[in-house]
């Protein structure tokens, strides 16, 4: 029993890590229309931006913010360079899919010879253990979840009381509309970048703090988990991606202790089936912020 | 994108995740050594969880190709290496190999292949009739009957006796008597698990947990707490490439202490060392870590040669020095060595002409002399003598399957990280052990 509550635990740090990434994956997918799956690789190139910084001497909490504002640029620029002009020119949806995966295939493969292939580990104390009850915890995993829980706090205000966040609201479900409304929408679609990238950024240095060691190839595993979460809640909704990453990182910890850990992914994705089976839309379409009006 | 058709796409890419997710002498017999450059193919993963294997195998080859080029080449033919990516997966090892094949027609021979896609792409390298020194341990193998596999280490259950012997036997500590078996779900890290049990419970001991971990992922936490709540004396190991993650959070579930933990002889690798240490400290590393591997001098001529190449290529590959003490660099670098030597002895280009003699060339025939560099070798072979080859990675015998055998000891690591003996099981032990495993 004490190894459920001792999982259950373990299951808040990972959701935590989950919906930092998801949110800012779904915000990007429901309002550009991108399924952006060079995510992963975003990540992890901002927890490399963090290590090497840790590596010369800085904190890695500072590491964290500079990794989190190198996401927001970089997604930024990748949108602007890449991404807008293909859409611009009308290129499907599926197409615009294969393009991120070329991305991210890309990217991969640049940072490989830049980073190496061996994992690397950022040099920080994970603090002292907190002990509730059968929950034990370091500090810094406690620092995740509080993380998390003011990112998700910050998500909520933004969408909902904020000109920004209404006008990202408006965009998501008619940008036609929301333009002959008055709305920048290509403003709008910029400052999502930013946001979302500074997400994406932040839940690298997160993701990789939160392993202990990582490495190059651990962009690809986090884009998996990600896409899971976000389409478990219902793609393009922020909430629907904060349920989908608790449901994904409790059900992975705690089928870790129930079974073997060797499938803690296939009852996750069991799950997932599960859902895309009988609700296709995922958990929380048509409820979420960025639902379409009506 | 809007309505029925951006779910449509939604759905493809999770279906697309899912999947994704689940997821000698002298005999001149031959018609000449012909012309132009050849090519040796390094066929491992160089991407994905395994990405640390392939680089140690390029390494043998960018240090072997200079010790045939910086003396007349095979034939004049100069050697040169060149990666083909796996990933680890057999799904891409199939196609890469069918490219190296199709691309090169000048492969002289192919290293690598791992556990990991080694029964995929031998059969495949083997229909080509390209000599290959493959680096698994499979049982598969142990009685192939594919004429162009060699293997130069012990198939992997001597690699878990071993273990299972620095468990039992090991110097400066008790005999351990509960060990958790925490391996990756991979085809090459499960190998050991059959023999260590084996072996292990019928001398005696509890196999408290059998933990496959699933390679890669993002922590370990409820893993290891359930391996921690069964009280282990020490952990049995290989987890390549999640090894830093697993440990540092037995420490820090444990409280700040290690429990001891023996590797295979893939852990004497300096990625894997840097892993760990960056992980848990170089003080717990060197204080709590065993490992086995097979018994080298890591000295001589053939040694000293190849140290001196590898540290020249890092002009190439910047990586290659770290790979001084890795076992596999070592034979790799030998089985090229050899495959050279058999062209030049044979006269021949042609594979279906050289293979047969590659294990003349190791195992010696009656009255060879003995060589350590390929120079020596080639001198021999152009004054009629018969050759036995002894490289970097010592002595090899190739039984009638072309696996070679060798005697493991008992190793642990300095604080640079270099290969330490710290003993060796006693023919006895030896006995007792492989009985108790089964062989």
């Amino acid at each position: 029993m004490s190894l459920f509550v001792a999982a259950f635990g373990f299951g808040l740090v990972s959701m935590s890590v989950i919906a930092i990434a998801a949110v800012g994956f779904t915000m990007q997918f429901g309002i550009t229309n991108m399924i952006n799956l060079a995510y992963g690789e975003v990540m992890i190139s901002s927890a490399y931006v963090a290590y090497y910084l840790n590596k010369a001497g800085i904190s890695i909490w500072i590491g964290m913010v500079v990794g989190a504002l190198f996401g927001a640029a970089f997604s930024f620029l990748l949108n602007r360079i890449v991404y807008a002009p293909f859409q611009r020119k009308g290129t499907s949806y599926l197409g615009m899919v294969i393009v991120s995966l070329a991305i991210s295939l890309m990217m991969a493969n640049l940072l490989l010879p830049i980073v190496g292939y061996y994992s690397v580990s950022y040099q920080e104390g994970t603090g002292g253990l907190i002990r509730l009850g059968a929950i034990i915890l370091t500090t810094n995993q406690i620092l995740i979840i509080g993380i998390a829980v003011v990112v998700m706090l910050l998500i909520h205000g933004l969408l909902k009381y904020t000109r920004l966040g209404k006008a990202m609201r408006a965009t998501s479900a008619n940008p036609t509309l929301a333009r002959n409304c008055g709305i920048p929408t290509q403003r709008v679609v910029d400052a999502v970048w930013l946001i979302t990238g500074a997400l994406c950024g932040l839940a690298g240095v997160v993701a990789a703090l939160n392993s202990d060691s990582f490495a190059i190839a651990n962009g690809a595993a986090f884009l998996i988990t990600i896409l899971a979460a976000a389409v478990l809640g219902g793609a393009g909704q922020p909430y629907g991606a904060m349920i989908g990453a608790v449901l994904i990182g409790l059900i992975t910890e705690l089928s870790a202790a129930a079974w073997s850990p060797e499938y803690k992914e296939v009852v996750a994705f069991g799950v997932l089936v599960l859902v895309m089976v009988l609700r296709p839309q995922g958990l929380l379409a048509k409820r979420g912020a960025m639902a379409a009006a009506g | 994108m809007r309505g029925f058709e951006r779910y449509k796409v939604v759905s493809a890419v999770g279906a697309l995740v899912l999947f994704v997710a689940c997821g000698g002498g002298s005999s001149s017999s031959g018609s000449g050594l012909g012309s132009g450059a050849l090519l040796v193919g390094v066929i491992a993963p160089f991407t994905g969880v395994d990405a640390a294997l392939g680089p140690a195998y390029y390494a043998a080859c960018l240090a072997a190709a200079p010790s045939i080029n910086n003396n007349g080449g095979v034939g004049g033919r100069q050697v040169s290496c060149q990666q083909f990516d796996t990933r680890g997966e057999p799904a891409d090892a199939v196609p890469a190999a069918n490219q190296m094949i199709a691309s090169n027609s000048n492969l002289m021979a192919v290293v690598g292949c791992t556990s990991d896609e080694a029964a995929t792409v031998a059969p495949i390298i083997n229909r080509a009739h390209i000599p290959m020194f493959c680096m698994t341990g499979q049982t598969e193998f142990n009685k192939t009957t594919l004429p162009y596999f060699h293997r130069l280490v012990p198939a992997d259950i001597f690699d878990a006796y071993a273990m299972v012997g620095s468990a039992l036997y090991g110097p400066g500590h008790a005999p351990y008597k509960r060990a958790a078996l925490v391996f990756g779900n991979d085809i090459g890290s499960q190998a050991f698990v059959a023999p260590a049990t084996n072996a292990f419970t019928k001398l005696g001991g509890t196999i408290v947990i059998n933990q496959p971990i699933t390679l890669g992922a993002a922590s370990y936490r409820t893993e290891v707490a359930a391996m921690l709540l069964t009280k282990p004396d020490v952990i049995l190991t290989e987890a390549l490439g999640s090894a830093g993650t697993y440990l540092k959070e037995v420490k820090t579930q444990n409280g700040g202490q290690m429990i001891p933990f023996i590797g295979t002889s893939a852990t004497i690798d300096p990625t894997w060392f840097q892993q760990v240490r960056d992980a848990i400290g170089v003080a717990d590393l060197t204080k709590y870590y065993g490992g086995v591997d097979l018994g080298y001098s890591f000295s001589g001529p053939a040694y000293t040669e190849f140290q001196t190449n590898l540290n020249a290529a890092a002009s190439t590959f910047a990586d290659a020095p770290k790979y001084k003490q890795r076992g596999s660099t070592l034979h790799l670098y030998d089985g090229i060595i050899m495959t050279a030597l058999a062209m030049v002895a044979t006269n021949s280009a042609d594979p279906t002409v050289y293979n047969p003699k590659i294990k003349d060339i190791a195992n010696g025939t009656s009255g060879a002399t003995v060589v350590n560099t390929y120079k020596d070798g080639v001198a021999a072979i152009k004054a009629g003598k018969s050759i036995r080859f002894v490289g970097a990675g010592g002595e090899n015998t190739f039984d009638q399957y072309n696996n070679s055998q060798s005697g493991y000891i008992w190793v642990t690591y300095d604080n640079q990280g270099n290969e330490v003996k710290v003993g060796q099981m006693t023919p006895q032990q030896t006995q007792d052990i492989s009985a108790a495993g089964g062989i």
